[in-house]
């Protein structure tokens, strides 16, 4: 026990919460690729399954985008953070057992929402669509483990503060200030109205961009420098692109509303300041790929480190494009296209789910002591970049396409504009399927690690630390 | 930096900041819009005994909102029309107008959506698709448009072999083995009941209808019109409508009397008994109708407009004992006399209402209020 580095006692305290999370983490993110699949089959045929009620399209889409961002991200962001914080604070990782049995309330509160969603209690507003009875349980939750985590973080080492652990707190207690300022406004004191949208398209777009994007900038703010073994460049500047986000994407996302049933000042507010989030866009770029491309051999040597490099590059690729697209002119073409599905996976498959992928590479076997083989690694990168890049490029010219053609009145909907974006529907389900196989190799890697013996999971915490 | 609560403070004042102008800046500026008349007075006040706009939604389509947000239409279906400068869609003929905020304040559910698979909603009932197009196409929109991609709903509807007359005929070119006939369920008239009730076919002082040149929209071609009151009753139709006038006229057992209270010529008499023809309770949905039908109707009621505060016992001699042909056959006519003209009602759809009532007492009549709430 002397013997070993702090480094390895905190990982060793981190390492039942760690697994807890990403196993769970990783059925959500099956669940999610099935889900996504049978949604995308029925664009291809809607016949497809289309006698059961409880996978009607719309349901089977919305549960997937809520198991994607609640059960895979929202597991995933506790297993990074709690390991991230806990590593930089050099403090270990306490109450792991309450911190456990909240994550068990979190998981099972998805768990009915979900089920709720396919039995016909949809709510309706936007990434808040399970049933208001599962709300509660979800913050309580989430509080308990939030709070476990700040316990962590106020027991740190060092006072001085960096940039993995501005995003990464930020992002944390950010969460429930929006869940409650949605729950107030759509449940508690029902806003009239298309008020009601404003709020709900508020609150999802800014569960992308304040939980889960600053969640994937604080782990890549940790894992470049940690891996390459250096300093991140112009690292000054960092904390004005922190800032620059907390500031512009609360304000930023409204642009969704352009032209429609709203006060105008709404969605022009949102597009002054999307276009205002190139200063950030561009700050978290340089300090990544600067740093990352000094020592670009090192970055394509190290799988953990060519997945966050990958989601950096996509961030920044989507967040320009986002703003192009933000711009009333262009807006007028790709509002309300399925382009809204190439920002939605760009960001969560693309930016957010490939940094976790990396993070979870690096951390996993220093917390188990279990490498993963480099060629199962290795096939989830290739697979995971073929799909998220098949997907994405068949929503991105599927979705100009779709805009083009409804943009001329003279085309009939469904024989003309509709069958013209169908092939790229048929692109998006093969994709989806490479998608779910290479992330099936993934949870498989995880799993065989967490639990090479999974009677023993617990037997060989103590072999490990008499050995 | 370091400091956790300063930390915390300086993130959530960014956060409370756009907070401030989207959730309480906004709703401070058209948190309490109200209906209002089309064009105001000159002093902007509203004209006395002007209709209002929008009115609210009949109970059946609230209802329907409900089905239609469960079953996550808007991931596909918006129901905003954008302004002229912002998009394409006055030019697509998928409303008169811009639609507004004012458009929305009577709506339970808003459900604007934010994505077009399908074509805009807003307006779909000015599209004058009739109620069983609706059917047929909720049932399964590929025997319309076979490229269409908006998912089939057959667990709304029972399939019937043995057809009756008010089933609803799928009428598909491709399927050999001819026709199938299905019978909608409550859920799904509901959900149809709504969407003939998306509609913004009125100006509001702040928007007014945009003119478009009218052969830039070209109408899809639908490969079946099954319209029926339209081009001449068909015999069953007429068969029904008839029969219905029987019963409305007489005042023996077997009868209804209506015409005693709502007169032979559907007007009712000022203040006490209210009018059916043109009323919105008679030509909106019919479960409604069915309802009063079977149980009577007391307390207050708006009919076009005008307050009435009365007491409707159950039609029949003895009250209530209208059986479910008499009934739909009753509500078919009033639904298609005096210049009404709506779709039949069937003894089926009556039958399935009855059997939604079953624990309720006998003679226990409806309210207004409870008929227009609705149901959790
Ligand atoms: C997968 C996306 C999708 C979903 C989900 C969807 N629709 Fe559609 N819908 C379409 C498409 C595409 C069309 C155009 C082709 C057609 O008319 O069938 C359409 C057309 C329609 C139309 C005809 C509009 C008109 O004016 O001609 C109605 C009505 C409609 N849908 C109602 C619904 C309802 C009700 C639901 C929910 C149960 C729903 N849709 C769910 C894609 C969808
Ligand atoms: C004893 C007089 C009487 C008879 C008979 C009668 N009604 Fe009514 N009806 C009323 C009154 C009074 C109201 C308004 C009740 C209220 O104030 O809540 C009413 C309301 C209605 C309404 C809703 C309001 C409207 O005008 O659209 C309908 C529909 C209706 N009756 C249909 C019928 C039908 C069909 C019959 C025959 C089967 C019938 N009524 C027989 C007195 C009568």
């Amino acid at each position: 026990m002397s013997v070993d580095s702090p480094d390895k006692v905190i990982d060793r305290s981190a390492k039942l919460v760690f697994s807890f999370f990403l196993s769970s983490a990783g059925l959500w993110l099956l669940t999610a690729a099935l889900l996504a699949y049978v949604a995308a089959a029925k664009l291809t045929d809607p016949f497809f399954l289309s006698t059961y009620e409880f996978l009607t399209y719309g349901k089977i889409k919305v549960a997937q985008a809520n198991a994607f961002v609640y059960g895979w991200g929202g597991n995933a962001i506790f297993a990074v953070s709690i390991w991230i914080l806990a590593r930089l604070s050099q403090a270990e990782v306490r109450g792991s057992v309450f911190i456990v049995f909240a994550g068990v309330i979190w998981n099972l509160a998805i768990t009915f929402g979900l089920l709720g969603i396919m039995d016909g209690h949809m709510s309706g507003h936007e990434m808040l669509e399970m049933p208001t009875e599962v709300w509660p349980a979800m913050l309580i939750s989430y509080l308990i483990i939030t709070f476990l985590v700040l316990v962590i973080h106020r027991s740190r080492q060092v006072r001085e503060t960096i940039a993995p652990q501005w995003f990464i707190l930020a992002a944390l207690l950010w969460f429930p200030a929006l869940f409650l300022i949605a729950w107030n406004g759509l449940e508690i004191n029902p806003a009239r109205g298309t008020l009601q949208t404003v709020l709900s398209m508020w609150y999802g777009q800014s569960l992308v961009w304040l939980w889960l994007t600053p969640v994937a900038l604080g782990a890549a703010y940790y894992l470049i420098p940690a891996i390459l073994g250096r300093t991140i460049d112009k690292y000054y500047l960092a904390i004005f692109g922190f800032w620059c986000i907390a500031a512009l994407a609360p304000w930023s996302v409204v642009h969704h509303l352009e032209g429609g049933p709203v006060p105008m000042w709404i969605p022009a507010i949102g597009t002054v300041m999307s276009i205002a989030m190139v200063f950030p866009i561009a700050v978290a770029s340089t300090n990544f790929h600067a740093t990352a491309f000094m020592d670009i051999g090192k970055v394509w040597d190290s799988l953990p480190l060519r997945f966050v490099i990958f989601g950096t590059l996509s961030y920044t690729v989507s967040s320009y494009i986002g703003v192009v697209f933000s711009l009333p002119a262009v807006a007028k073409i790709t509002q309300f296209t399925i382009i809204n599905e190439f920002h939605f996976n760009q960001r969560v498959y693309g930016f957010f789910s490939m940094i976790i992928f990396g993070a979870v590479y690096f951390a996993l076997p220093r917390i188990t002591g279990k490498e993963i083989p480099k060629a199962a690694k290795s096939f989830h990168f290739w697979t995971s970049t073929l799909g998220v890049l098949m997907l994405l490029l068949a929503y991105l010219i599927g979705g100009l396409t779709h805009g083009v053609l409804a943009g001329q009145p003279s085309l009939p909907w469904a024989s003309s504009v509709i069958q013209s974006i169908q092939p790229y529907f048929l692109i998006t389900k093969f994709a989806f399927i490479i998608l779910a196989f290479s992330q099936f190799v993934f949870v498989v890697n995880v799993w065989r690690v967490i639990f090479p013996n999974p009677f023993a999971f617990f037997a060989a915490d103590d072999k490990e630390a008499s050995a | 930096m370091n400091n956790l609560a300063k930390f915390t403070i300086g993130i959530f004042l960014t956060l409370g900041m756009a907070w401030l102008a989207f959730v309480v800046g906004a709703r401070s500026q058209f948190g309490d819009l109200v209906p209002t008349s089309e064009v105001l007075e000159d002093d902007g006040s509203v004209p006395v005994d002007a209709e209002l706009f929008p009115t609210s939604l009949s109970g059946m389509a609230k209802q329907g909102a409900e089905e239609y947000a469960a079953l996550g239409c808007v991931t596909c279906h918006t129901q905003q029309v954008r302004r002229v400068e912002a998009g394409f869609d006055v030019e697509r003929g998928w409303g008169k107008r811009p639609s507004a905020p004012r458009d929305y304040v009577l709506q339970e559910h808003v459900l604007l959506g934010n994505s077009r698979i399908g074509p805009d909603l807003a307006n779909v009932g000015l599209r004058e698709h009739s109620d069983n197009w609706l059917h047929q196409h909720l049932f399964e929109p590929q025997s319309i448009f076979p490229s269409s991609l908006c998912p089939p709903s057959p667990f709304l509807y029972q399939q019937i072999d043995e057809p009756v007359k008010s089933d609803i005929e799928i009428v598909s070119n491709e399927n050999a083995d001819g026709n199938r006939f299905v019978r909608p369920t409550v859920r799904a008239s509901r959900l149809v009941s709504y969407l003939q009730e998306l509609k913004q076919d009125y100006e509001l002082p702040e928007v007014s209808f945009v003119e478009v040149e009218e052969d830039v929209i070209e109408e899809e071609v639908v490969s079946t019109d099954i319209s029926v009151v339209s081009t001449g009753a068909p015999k069953w139709l007429q068969d029904q409508i008839d029969t219905g006038k029987e019963i409305y006229m007489k005042a023996a057992p077997g009868g209804g009397m209506c015409f005693t209270c709502h007169q032979q010529n559907g007007q009712g008499l000022a203040g006490q008994f209210p009018p059916l023809a043109g009323s919105d309770w008679v030509l909106g949905d019919k479960e409604r109708l069915i309802k009063i039908s079977m149980y009577g109707l007391m307390g207050e009621i708006e009919v076009n407009g005008v307050k009435y505060n009365n007491v409707m016992a159950p039609p029949g001699i003895p009250p209530g004992s209208l059986t479910d042909e008499q009934i739909a056959s009753v509500l078919t006519y009033i639904r298609n006399d005096w210049g009404n003209s709506a779709s039949a009602v069937s003894a089926e759809e009556v039958a399935t209402v009855r059997e939604s009532l079953k624990g309720r007492a006998p003679m226990q009549m409806f309210t207004a209020a409870e008929l227009t709430t609705p149901v959790q």
